[in-house]
């Protein structure tokens, strides 16, 4: 147990070296200029600038020194939560993710919760339906939820339940209410997946031999399906958690842009305009680390939830 | 992807406009009434209330409310708010009046400004506006211009200013080097708006954040870019200029500037009541327009000043647009009362020349800038391009493709690519973020590029046009051959270096003609500052620069 353990989270940090290292070279080695990219993002056109002035703005973001140097002091400085000052901004680039990521933080929360809700309740009702024009209807509508959009859900929700029927505010980042229409947008997407997910799982479990014997020794098929089939069949859904966790922040950047919320998506929409390579370096960093960590803990929940992962783990010592 | 349109951050504008001022047909054009000011209606004014205003995105390039180096319009409406200037410009006549200086002489060689100050006015920390503070201003200008090699946009106002004098504590002294005829103008502008001279301790950057104090009539609460910008009444404030009916406290307790990136999603907040004013970069399409005339709020429009909505071409050796007779025939291939009806809606104004129809000696093109397909396609054969099968024209073998370099697709691109279509020509609309703007443009990479300026006075062109002096040196270089270019920095020097009124307008209107006989500037569309305000909202005006002025805003409860 101990040796899966350490051998998950060896990985873990292994990727999220990798992410770091990957964007670094991406965003530096781009072929474009990253002086002028940069001084640009800081409203500096170089060709206004005496040679003197540029070396002196180089210097200001350490842009003067060689790649490879700049890669490890990031690197190091990044170890210790310092990812820079905001080229665009000029504030430190942990003020900026601290600032942020509440805004974003609960936006997820409640994203996450309502795509729980709405993913297990529509592949459950579609598994337990017997109708079968209405178990088709459901098991195709998460193939139309994926499908749209986000922009345009947003705007459609904002349009029907902000303006017309003014039931939540259209924009902000100001309580509850302004977290709703995101967060539904959001889900619509992410609860699509999860259901596609739980669907073929339900499937799959029903179809075994034991649940047949269940239903032989007289159980209902309710029970049946509650409580030999749900806890099997979600056990792929518990896989792709980390991906529905990430999908809920990579969404952020669609949608805290169309609803004007202040959260760390809307942070890298402006960071990828104004190419304010230190911020936009530790968004992806963050993402990454919120991806890896997530797959960890699901990774340290799997022998919780089905023992045979840890006795398959003793077997091979 | 309608959410990305409205994102990027388009570079421009600013404002000095001139000495002069009745002649000049600085005319305004707003809705309800045709001078700035309007919706002074609806009774005693109320005070108290927060007014909520929704900018389009804030600036991503360059974030700074700090006066003297932003361009931004919506950081520069937000600063006439907060900072006083020394002098106001009437939006109605273009004259200067008094502000924070009562009464002024400029001497005859143009060299000596000399300003006397109201008395009693100080700054929010308590500390006088004297001569010293005046002074103190001058030095961080000229400071702010050396440090910045020119880059900070005030550098534009303050040419030929070479300091101050203090001659006693209400009378300050401003020599220049070379008559500067727009230099009285300016200082009516925000960018030369006076803030305490201690702010001038302060890093550009920690001003840029907002680090400064200045006397006008709110002070700054907060500011979080591209989130909120919050300004609450300066408790006290007592000498507005006389252009506002209320000279003293605001009426408002505080103002909130929020911004949203979809500017449907801005109009419909406006509509459902969830902000007070819209305050769109972009002119209301006419969806937009209708819907908050079909509500209880109103649309206020005044044209910005200053040069028009322009491409500039790239008529370096090589491209294609280095031949003359494809530039005429640009011209004529370009339908602009077609794009303003289009683009903007019926009644929207057609762009008549080089500058905006409110700026400064304004000088109609129209005859030159005339569509007429018959003769493009005419100028172009005989250039040697002729049509092939698919409709496009080539010569030996090349495609006659123009790049034009776009930071956000709007339907007006696609409609000029149209139009250029129909004679013929293969329009390549590039679509570059701000960030990259400036490289690629150094690189010369493209055919034609856009841009314009914001300034009551025909001398903002210079900004863009003369590389001694543009933010953007390459594109200044590439718009217009040596041969020109030498032309066009002769009549600017004219008309700026003399203080005669008649000699200035004799040398605008030759540059205005110049420039379109040339191919130097392709105006497509006049700028016009559009607002949707609710009908809570009471003595709503715009500035002379058509900024958002809030003295004499009032909210009914």
């Amino acid at each position: 147990m101990t040796r899966y353990v350490l051998g998950r989270v060896a990985q873990a940090v292994g990727v999220l070296w990798a992410a770091y290292t990957v964007t670094f070279a991406v965003l530096y080695l781009l072929p474009s200029d990253p002086v002028a990219l940069q001084l640009g993002a800081a409203g500096i056109e170089t060709d206004k600038l005496s040679p003197s002035q540029l070396d002196a703005a180089m210097a200001r973001y350490d842009l003067d020194r060689p790649v490879l140097e700049q890669y490890l002091t990031h690197l190091w400085n990044a170890l210790h939560g310092d990812f820079g000052m905001s080229i665009s901004k000029q504030v430190p680039v942990t003020d900026l993710l601290v600032d942020r990521i509440g805004a974003t933080a609960a936006l997820s929360l409640l994203a996450g919760t309502l795509s729980l809700i709405g993913g297990f309740a529509l592949a459950y009702s579609a598994s337990y339906l017997r109708w079968r024009p209405a178990r088709l209807l459901l098991s195709r509508l998460p193939s139309v939820g994926a499908s749209f959009p986000q922009f345009f859900v947003g705007l459609l929700l904002i349009q029907v339940f902000a303006f017309n029927l003014a039931w939540f505010p259209a924009t902000g980042t100001d309580g509850f209410s302004s977290l709703v229409l995101p967060a539904v947008t959001i889900s619509l997407l992410t609860s699509s997946v999860l259901a596609q997910v739980l669907m073929r799982s339900f499937d799959e479990t029903l179809r075994q031999p034991y649940i047949v014997t269940a239903r032989a020794k007289g159980l209902s098929r309710a029970a049946v399906q509650w409580k030999h089939a749900f806890r099997n069949a979600a056990l792929p859904a518990m896989t792709i958690l980390g991906v529905v966790v990430g999908l809920t922040v990579t969404s952020a950047i669609v949608t805290e842009t169309v609803f004007s919320r202040n959260g760390i998506g809307k942070l890298a929409q402006e960071a990828v305009i104004a190419q304010d390579v230190p911020v936009v370096l530790a968004i992806v960093t963050f993402a990454a680390a919120l991806f890896v960590v997530v797959n960890l803990v699901v990774d340290l929940l799997y022998p919780l939830l089905d023992p045979r992962i840890v006795h398959v783990q003793k077997v091979s010592r | 992807m309608s959410f990305r349109r409205s994102l990027s951050a388009r570079r421009g504008v600013a404002a000095v406009a001139v000495t002069v001022a009745a002649t000049l047909g600085l005319s305004a054009c707003s809705s309800s009434d045709p001078g700035g000011s309007s919706a002074g209606d609806g009774g005693t004014p109320v005070a108290g209330g927060t007014l909520k205003v929704a900018f389009w995105p804030d600036n991503a390039a360059f974030t700074c409310v700090d006066p003297f180096q932003t361009y931004w319009i919506e950081h520069r409406t937000v600063i006439r708010n907060l900072a006083d200037s020394l002098t106001d410009q009437d939006p109605k006549t273009g004259e200067i009046k008094p502000w924070l200086a009562d009464s002024w002489k400029v001497s005859p060689d143009g060299l000596t400004y000399t300003f006397s100050l109201k008395q009693g006015v100080t700054f929010s920390d308590g500390s006088p506006v004297d001569a010293a503070a005046i002074k103190g201003n001058v030095d961080g200008w000229l400071d702010t211009v050396k440090a910045t090699n020119g880059a900070a946009f005030g550098s534009s106002y303050v040419l030929g200013l070479k300091g101050a004098k203090v001659i006693d504590p209400k009378t300050v002294e401003l020599d220049f080097s070379q008559p500067n005829s727009s230099f009285l103008q300016a200082t009516s502008t925000t960018n030369l708006a006076i803030i305490s001279p201690d702010s001038y301790a302060k890093t550009p950057a920690q001003r840029c954040a907002g680090d400064f104090t200045a006397s006008g009539a709110f002070t700054l609460d907060s500011y979080k870019p591209n989130e909120l910008l919050k300004i609450v009444k300066r408790p006290g404030y007592a000498w507005g200029s006389a252009l506002s009916k209320n000279t003293g406290e605001a009426h408002l307790d505080a103002v909130e500037f929020t911004y949203v990136a979809e500017d449907s999603v801005r109009t419909g907040n406006l509509v459902s009541k969830a902000i007070d004013i819209a305050w769109p970069r972009n002119p209301f399409t006419v969806e937009d327009r209708e819907l908050i005339e079909r509500s209880d709020a109103t649309v206020e429009q005044r044209s910005l000043p200053g040069v028009a909505l322009t491409l500039f071409p790239n008529v370096s050796s090589g491209r294609i647009l280095s031949d003359p007779a494809v530039r005429k025939a640009l011209y004529k291939a370009i339908d602009l009362e077609s794009y303003a009806s289009t683009a903007y809606g019926k009644d929207y104004p057609v762009v008549g020349g080089p500058f905006d129809e409110t700026t400064p000696y304004f000088a109609a093109q129209k005859d030159k800038l005339a569509f007429d397909r018959d003769e493009a396609e005419q100028l172009l054969d005989s250039a040697g391009w002729t049509r092939t099968g698919n409709g496009y024209r080539t010569k030996d073998g090349k495609r006659l493709t123009l790049v034009d370099q776009i930071q956000v697709l709007t339907p007006g691109d696609e409609l000029l690519q149209d139009q250029l279509k129909q004679v013929g020509i293969d329009l390549k609309l590039d679509v570059v973020p701000a960030a990259e703007r400036p490289a690629k443009i150094a690189n010369g990479d493209y055919d034609l590029s856009g841009t314009y300026f914001t300034r009551a006075d025909p001398g903002a062109l210079q900004f863009i046009l003369d590389p001694d002096l543009a933010n953007s040196k390459a594109l200044a270089t590439n718009a217009s051959t040596p041969e020109t270019l030498a032309k066009i920095k002769a009549l600017f020097a004219q008309a700026i270096q003399t203080t005669d009124e008649a000699e200035s307008k004799k040398a605008y209107t030759e540059l205005q003609a110049l420039l379109i006989d040339e191919g130097v500037t392709y105006p497509i569309a006049e700028r016009v500052q559009f607002a949707g305000v609710s009908k809570a909202v009471h003595g709503f005006s715009f500035t002379s620069e058509s900024f958002l002025k809030l003295n004499d805003v009032w909210k009914s409860k």
